[in-house]
């Protein structure tokens, strides 16, 4: 049950492979939207998001009003569009954040001693059982209830999954006959990480990371629906979400703009990580772990949104 | 990432987890370290912040001496270690402190709220496995056929949409639209058990769903590789009927993976509780711990992580006992 290891063929066939496949151009697609929107979705929305209107609340779609108006005759489709920005990037930063502290120690844990290595193993176990959500409510709690800070927190959360897949890909590369060639030929270790062991371990991440994007954009909605992270007004598609509940007697469909904008989202990223595992899977061309390497336990999908 | 696969574990885990006793230890060991792992991050956090009850209650009106008064009062003015180490061992005997607002003891407003939690996550637990385990079933036993084709979509469509989502999803089915459902509220199982069902139906089916997809996927995936195996035609040939060898021998073998799956749900069951609480306005943990997160209580957000992360490991253990069970070959061996 060793992890599969990405083809020796590089990232460039990976991505070639991937793009033959109709679902990888129908996520590239819409991300491609939402990123759009995200950077521009304040400028292209028709009206002020935070804007009240006491005579138009809780309409249905109009002509003046695509999606209607909220219970505070805000413009629904406005603060759609002035909430991706918001909602995607806060996603981002916990990814980002993730990375930083999974990558990081996952290549180190390879190359340190035992003693580190276990440390470093318990910790990742205890982060892996703590549910997300539950998690960075404690934390913003406790420091301050703002994005940055609960975003931090579940990028810590997130930390783990990179750990995990680049300790395991380093290990597959590190026994490798030709890095044992290039150490015998005098190589420093910065070099053969910087040449022949990072560039093997960037396609895996970046699988990850699309894979974790959409758990953390699922996180930072449920977040945002609870007020954590950013407090209302400010628009967020959860925050869209919370408004909408005490009103569903007036306009039941209202919640279907913003649950329609985080099911597809996520759902592109998903495919798009599925699509670049299949792509990757099946060529490995890469050296199996040795069996000390194989004593961890196969990767299990993080599980705690 | 790999899925869980049904292949044999390897030599090496399967001596790990010869025995029942030796899986127990491993899962309280487990345990040990996460909570002290999370408790202390949490108690760091809190200590580095400089979060205190006074500028909690007070907020800026609190004076150097209502701070000072304080601190002394919930302890906070003794050094970080000894703090913990009290507090650890106040919480060994039940005991996780007083809430900076209300003063009451924390571990008696978890007991009042858990019940909630542990109701929908139990009936989910149970929607999931029996909407997931049919399901898995049919479809690996006509797999490529259109039953197994509409769970395979189903399944993945449930990967992408949160619980909460689902949740509003359900209030305005069949709660607005066809009223048969209240929209939310708790009543104790004690006062009243009907209708104690029927207001953690629609939270438990909506916290089920993802798990349910998961279940049917991983049972799907795991029957259908068994049923190619040898000792399945072989029961098969010698005229076993085919309900006993799926059922008796197949499932059997193919459970292992659904069961861990479920196990590895559970944290998300627990957390995603937390969030299906506040859309359908149950008193449960996540509302008093949302509620002190945006007021800073902190003896409450540390007794009610504790509590959740002990709740996650204790299932998991649960879990592995199972899982350890089905595998032919390991429980047997040594106990």
């Amino acid at each position: 049950m060793t992890a599969p290891l990405p083809a020796a063929a590089g990232f460039a066939g990976t991505v070639r492979r991937a793009w033959r496949l109709p679902s990888v151009k129908l996520s590239i697609a819409v991300l491609a939207v939402v990123a759009v929107v995200a950077v521009l979705g304040a400028h292209l929305a028709p009206y002020d998001p935070l804007a009240q209107d006491a005579a138009q609340r809780l309409r249905g779609p109009s002509g003046a009003h695509w999606l209607g108006t909220d219970y505070l005759g805000r413009d629904v489709l406005s603060r759609l569009l002035a909430g991706t920005g918001t909602s995607v990037l806060s996603a981002a930063e916990a990814v980002a954040v993730g990375l930083v502290l999974g990558v990081v120690p996952g290549l180190a844990s390879v190359f340190a001693g035992r003693a580190a290595e276990w440390a470093a193993m318990r910790v990742i176990d205890a982060l892996l059982t703590l549910p997300f959500i539950v998690f960075v409510i404690a934390v913003v709690g406790i420091v301050d209830n703002g994005p940055h800070q609960a975003m931090a927190a579940l990028g810590l959360l997130l930390a783990p999954v990179f750990f995990r897949v680049t300790r395991t890909t380093t290990l597959g590369y590190a026994r490798a006959q030709y890095v044992e060639a290039a150490e015998l030929a005098g190589a420093s270790g910065g070099r053969i990480l910087r040449v022949h062991i990072l560039p093997k371990v960037v396609p895996t991440v970046a699988v990850t990371a699309a894979g974790a994007a959409g758990t953390a954009l699922l996180a930072v909605s449920s977040l945002s629906f609870l007020g954590i992270g950013v407090a209302p007004p400010a628009p967020t598609w959860g925050g869209m979400l919370a408004a909408d509940l005490g009103y569903l007697a007036q306009r039941p469909l209202a919640p279907l703009a913003p649950a329609l904008a985080i099911t597809i989202t996520v759902g592109a990223l998903n495919a798009l990580a599925d699509a670049l595992r299949d792509s990757m899977g099946g060529h490995a061309a890469v050296p199996r772990p040795t069996r000390r390497d194989r004593r961890q336990p196969a990767e299990k999908e993080p599980s705690r949104v | 990432m790999t899925a869980l696969t049904l292949a044999p574990a390897p030599a090496s885990r399967r001596r790990r987890l010869a025995s029942p006793v030796t899986a127990l230890i491993r899962g309280l060991a487990t345990l040990l370290t996460v909570a002290l792992v999370s408790t202390f991050l949490t108690f760091g956090l809190a200590a580095l912040g400089g979060a205190n009850p006074a500028a909690a209650v007070l907020g800026e009106t609190a004076t150097i001496e209502d701070i000072a008064r304080m601190n002394h009062e919930f302890g906070l003015d003794r050094p970080f270690l000894e703090r913990y180490a009290t507090w650890l061992g106040h919480a060994l005997t039940g005991d996780l402190g007083t809430s900076w607002f209300t003063r009451l003891p924390v571990a008696e407003s978890i007991a009042q709220r858990l019940p909630v939690d542990l109701s929908i996550t139990a009936f989910a637990v149970l929607l999931a496995v029996l909407a997931g385990g049919p399901a898995g079933i049919g479809a690996a036993v006509n797999a490529g056929g259109r039953f197994d084709r509409v769970v395979t979509a189903v399944c993945a469509a449930a990967a992408t949409v949160p619980a909460f989502v689902v949740g509003i999803g359900l209030i305005v089915l069949f709660a607005v639209a066809i009223p048969i459902f209240p929209s939310g509220g708790y009543v104790p199982f004690s006062e009243d058990p009907a209708q104690w069902l029927r207001l953690i139906t629609l939270p438990a089916l909506a916290l089920s769903l993802d798990s349910a997809a998961d279940i049917a996927r991983q049972l799907r995936t795991a029957l259908v590789e068994t049923l190619r195996e040898n000792y399945v035609t072989g029961a098969v040939v010698r005229g076993l009927s085919r309900r006993r060898v799926l059922l008796r021998h197949a499932l059997r073998n193919a459970a292992g993976p659904a069961v861990t799956v479920l196990g590895l749900h559970i944290p998300r069951l627990l957390g995603g509780a937390v969030v299906t609480e506040a859309v359908f306005a149950l008193p449960g943990l996540g509302q008093l711990t949302g509620e002190a997160a945006l007021k800073s209580d902190v003896p409450v957000i540390q007794g009610t992580l504790l509590t959740i992360i002990v709740m996650v490991l204790l299932s998991n253990v649960v879990v592995d006992a199972v899982v350890l069970r089905l595998r032919p070959g390991t429980g047997r061996r040594t106990s």
